[in-house]
């Protein structure tokens, strides 16, 4: 259903304090007697710690805490392997692993205490090739994996933290009954979530209760970790998100909440840390994964896909994270959303002595995407048809069966590429020698889970939502005052939000897997319905009539047509304090997730949240000076098929949001490393963000199908489904004009010139 | 740490000689110390408030550049856009607006960076640099100016005051073009400025070129008008380069790419020398690189 005109609007609640300065960031916090924490590192990305003396910094004027792992106590944790300690034990596994920590009375003491620290390591070599790591004869990242234990089921060996294998049909014999057969490999470099605000956390203990304020994507999970590490239970840790300045996945996970809340409770002070912009690029286990891909596939000369086969290894970095579930992703993006009745891929997720690799919007799917979707229009070539056209005889539609079994529900993929295509006047538009418009097709899950809020009038009529949703800048937060208004018959600025605080709100996942919305929005829903009960029930017993003929809207609640027959929901509000108080409380409820056919899977982590895809199309104007291999992209059109929009402007803004970090994957977001494993190129100088100069026109259009399998009124995600098919659609225009894929990722001026001149592969 | 504000030329030079550094925009100074590339002096003295510094004079047969001119002055001053349109296209692409509103054309040319882009087109007009000291003065080629990376011939009590810039004859055009990555925040991955003389009948009679990021130093290469007609321009950049390898581009495609970018230079003053207009910068105007 289409919410009407009026419940469209969008008024963005943090909009004025995020726009006038007002609003207040955690690194705007300085609480009275607080401490400056610093942290000692690595700096190699491999070694055996050999020496470590504290005891010359604990002497440092000014500090008051300094702490190790002997400090805090002895476990591993991990999302989906614990194969990490707060500090390095033994022996440091990447360049930016904490080592100590330090906490003073100013940041120069503290970087005193830092220095005083001495720390000697026996070097190993380190392992750096995420192919080598994955054979039999590579050295270990972790000698003791096999004692690690994993919450999340992965299926281990060696280097190999979690696998994933998704078998349909018979490849093998389809791909040798198919009339053309093409192989490709693509390599993807690693990259960064880059919010614009280094993350911060600032901790302070009262009796034996600790209140964080750090921005974390996701305060929940953020309280259970340091829960876990400290042996807190849940009702003493309060972690509070003051505005958060961007995260783009990079500050999903627990971080350095629990150094800090150690810290402060060795000191007896507050502590609070702010990262400088190197820290954020080296230290957290949240950087885009680099991916090898290998594909395979087989095609008849009608233009129908027969077989497919691939390898995905992905480089998980030196600690697993949340990447565990990176393997099926990375499975479903190469196998993407197409009929192929025939299909095998093995996906590898590979420990190296990298920075870990974790959920950076769409985890997988922008670099798998890419492989696949220039792969295809390899396909096309091969048998000499259009590569749209090949597109749509070959995407799935509504009543297909997808790679792992699940029938699709309604589904707008056909609607997007030909939405897509059309308004780029694809096939239709005189285009420059030097140009070429470039497609892609993309889609992402929608991930159902636990969640909650309160809903509240108060006596004058106003609501808040008390919600454990967290606002990561996407807006989703902000629409649920949209959906308790529609429940409720109120205007949206009727409603304030307290919002990520895990004291105040009932759990939530927090920003990440676009669930916001689709979870929280259904929370939402359901406790302001509940207040709607209460509503109907007082003006039904006010006007005698039965709670069903009341509606509620415009304010009133008013016995179904009939306006003299009406009260204002802010009188029956102040009537409640002699009744019954408006209070509602709300959950999403359990949402049957797709049949998998587990006989044919293996390590279904993640598959099954296929429920409510959302699909996309990409068609990407671009320019290629040949002479230098710069290319600049003209103009996107982009199609989006998140179901129903329950707000058009924050929708929009997601949709150019996720355009613009795929233009930068496309053409400049790419880490360096060195032999040793360190980044070359870890600041804002040489890791080249796209800036506002370089961004192209962008159009949008939804394609709004409704489906029961989604969130809300049928609302899907719309956060990281428009990162996926950019950089894919720019790679097949890149292609156009210079005649053969780019198989690096990102798809720098140097690569498409070496390309372009028939090089290959090159090393920057 | 000290921090002096100058209010006069003198007044900076008598810090200088007192051991202090310069400081105008502290768009290279800041952001060097911020990146660990060398500690931010002990002692500054501050020089963007020294009005006699700013001030751009047309004499009879030269330009006078006051050194603390900026960037955003460069490339929108008629007279700069005129007469010495290669500093304008530079000047344009340096930084953002925040970057080319503080940052000089003194602090551009005295930090001596191989890849800054007010060079080049500075040693294809012919410039030579003012530089100052307690109680006397020189003026040196601007050539001469810069020893290596990040090293002039100047004496650290010497304070770059102005650029002289000769007159141009009729019938010439300059132009600076650079091969970027992106719009802007961005520093040269190779550049290179042009300047261009016709004869009555237009055929080009004086021909000169400068290259950035290709070489320790700004480098000037040796060219002929006959180069120009003969198409060898690119040939004649990439070989007389000595580029490296770094974060931002291999060698071999800085050697490549320079001779495409020179020889984009060559023809785009050759077109403002017969007349055209040519926007300032002309990678904007002529869709170069990243435009």
């Amino acid at each position: 259903m289409r919410h009407s005109e009026p419940m469209r609007r969008f008024v963005r609640a943090d909009g004025p304090e995020k726009v006038t300065g007002s609003g207040r960031y955690t690194a705007d916090l300085t609480l009275t007697g607080q401490l400056i924490a610093k942290f000692r590192y690595a700096e190699v990305s491999h070694g055996r710690i050999t020496k470590l003396d504290v005891s010359a910094a604990r002497e440092v004027a000014g500090v008051l805490a300094v702490l190790t792992q002997d400090d805090v106590p002895d476990l591993r944790y991990g999302d989906a392997v614990a194969d990490r300690t707060l500090f390095a034990r033994d022996v440091v596994r990447f360049e930016g692993e904490v080592i100590a920590a330090v906490a003073a009375t100013s940041a120069q003491a503290a970087q005193a205490g830092i220095d005083a620290i001495i720390v000697e390591i026996d070097e190993l070599p380190a392992i750096t090739d995420v192919e080598e790591a994955l054979t039999e004869q590579s050295p270990l990242v972790h000698e003791g994996w096999a004692d690690y234990e994993s919450g999340w089921g992965c299926e281990r060996n060696r280097n190999v933290a979690s696998f994933s294998s998704i078998s349909k049909g018979d490849a093998a014999a389809a791909m040798n009954t198919a009339d053309h057969v093409v192989s490709s490999r693509f390599v993807a470099d690693g990259s960064h979530a880059l919010p614009i605000e280094p993350r911060s956390v600032v901790a302070q203990w009262e009796g034996n209760k600790v209140t964080i304020w750090t921005s974390t994507q996701v305060p929940f999970k953020a309280r259970d970790g340091v829960c876990e590490t400290l042996g807190l239970p849940s009702n003493r840790v309060r972690v509070i998100v003051p505005h958060l300045g961007g995260g783009f996945g990079g500050k999903c996970g627990f971080h350095f909440e629990a150094h800090i809340a150690a810290l402060s409770r060795a000191a007896r002070r507050p502590v609070k840390l702010v990262f400088s912009r190197e820290e954020e690029f080296l230290a957290p286990d949240r950087r885009r994964e680099g991916i090898v891909f290998e594909v395979t596939s087989g095609v008849m000369d009608n233009g129908d896909i027969v077989a497919r086969t691939g390898k995905v290894v992905v480089d998980n970095g030196a600690y697993t994270a949340d990447a565990g579930f990176f393997p099926q992703m990375a499975s479903m993006h190469l196998a993407g959303p197409y009929k192929v009745a025939n299909v095998h891929i093995d996906a590898h997720l590979v420990y190296t002595n990298h920075q870990p690799s974790g959920s950076v919007r769409a985890p997988t799917a922008p670099q798998a995407c890419w492989a696949l979707e220039s792969h295809t229009d390899e396909l096309a070539a091969a048998i000499g048809m259009d590569p749209v056209d090949f597109r749509l005889r070959n995407c799935v539609d509504t009543g297909d069966e997808g790679v792992v079994g699940q029938t699709y529900d309604e589904i707008g993929l056909i609607e997007c590429i030909e939405a897509a295509t059309g308004a780029a006047g694809y096939g239709r538009t005189e285009l420059a020698a030097d140009e070429a418009i470039g497609v892609a097709v993309g889609w992402w899950p929608s991930f159902p889970g636990a969640s909650g809020a309160y809903v509240k009038l108060e006596a004058d009529g106003s609501g808040e939502i008390i919600t454990g949703a967290q606002e990561c800048g996407t807006g989703s937060v902000m629409t649920l005052r949209q959906l308790a208004a529609d429940e409720l018959g109120m205007d949206p600025e009727d409603f304030q939000i307290v919002y990520q605080d895990t004291a105040a709100g009932p759990y939530d996942a927090g920003a990440t897997g676009s669930q916001t919305l689709l979870n929280n929005g259904r929370a939402v829903q359901n406790a302001s319905r509940q207040i709607a009960g209460q509503l109907r029930q007082m003006a039904a017993d006010r006007f005698e009539a039965s709670p069903d003929d009341i509606v509620l809207g415009d304010g009133v609640a008013m016995v179904v047509g009939t306006p003299d027959r009406s009260v204002p929901i802010a009188e029956l509000a102040r009537s409640s304090m002699n009744t019954e108080l408006l209070l509602g409380h709300g959950s999403s409820a359990p949402v049957d997730t797709p049949v998998l056919r587990n006989s044919t899977c293996v390590g279904d982590m993640g598959l099954s949240a296929w429920i409510g895809p959302q699909f996309s199309c990409h068609a990407v104007r671009v320019k290629v000076d040949r002479d230098t291999g710069v290319a600049r992209v003209v103009s996107v059109h982009a199609a989006h098929d998140s179901g129903t929009i329950i707000n058009p402007i924050a929708a929009r803004g997601q949709i150019e949001g996720g355009v613009v970090m795929g233009i930068g994957q496309a053409l400049s977001e790419g880490t360096q490393y060195d032999e040793r494993g360190a980044q070359r190129n870890a600041a804002l100088l040489e890791y080249k963000l796209q800036t506002a100069a370089d961004i192209p026109p962008i159009h949008t259009k939804f394609v709004e199908v409704f489906t029961n399998d989604a969130g809300p009124n049928g609302a899907k995600g719309v956060a990281e489904a428009p990162n996926v098919a950019t950089a894919a659609a720019i790679a097949n225009a890149i292609s156009k004009v210079v005649g053969a894929p780019v198989r690096q990722l990102p798809m720098t001026a140097e690569r498409v010139w070496e390309h372009s001149v028939g090089n290959g592969e090159v090393a920057s | 740490m000290s921090f002096v504000i100058a209010t006069s030329v003198e007044e900076a030079l008598a810090a200088l000689a007192n051991g202090a550094s310069p400081i105008a925009g502290g768009t290279d100074l800041v952001v060097g110390a911020r990146h660990g590339k060398f500690e931010l002096p002990p002692e500054l003295v501050a020089i963007d408030r020294i009005e006699a510094l700013a001030t751009i004079e047309i004499g009879a047969d030269s330009m006078r550049i006051g050194s603390g001119v900026t960037h955003a002055t460069l490339m929108a001053d008629p007279a700069i856009v005129g007469s010495y349109t290669a500093v304008a296209d530079a000047a344009a692409l340096v930084g953002s607006p925040a970057t080319r509103n503080v940052g000089t054309i003194g602090g551009n040319i005295m930090n001596a960076s191989p890849a800054m882009d007010t060079g080049a087109p500075l040693v294809v007009l012919g410039a030579s640099v003012e530089l100052a000291r307690v109680g006397s003065s020189r003026v040196v080629p601007i050539g001469d100016l810069w020893s290596g990376p990040g090293q002039t011939t100047a004496s650290a009590d010497e304070l770059c005051t102005a650029v002289l810039v000769p007159s141009r004859p009729a019938a010439s055009g300059t132009a600076y073009v650079r091969l970027e990555y992106r719009r802007a925040m961005e520093i040269a991955v190779v550049g290179a400025a042009a300047a261009v003389e016709l004869a009555d009948d237009g055929s080009i009679s004086a021909v000169a070129v400068a290259l950035s990021a290709v070489a320790p130093t700004i480098i000037s290469i040796e060219i002929e008008p006959a180069d120009v007609e003969r198409g060898s321009v690119a040939e004649a950049a990439s070989q007389q380069c000595s580029p490296i390898t770094d974060l931002r581009a291999s060698d071999r495609y800085r050697r490549h790419c320079v001779g495409v970018i020179a020889s984009r230079a060559v023809d785009a003053a050759a077109r403002r020398a017969a007349g055209e207009s040519i926007a300032v910068p002309v990678n904007r105007a002529l869709g170069i690189g990243a435009a």
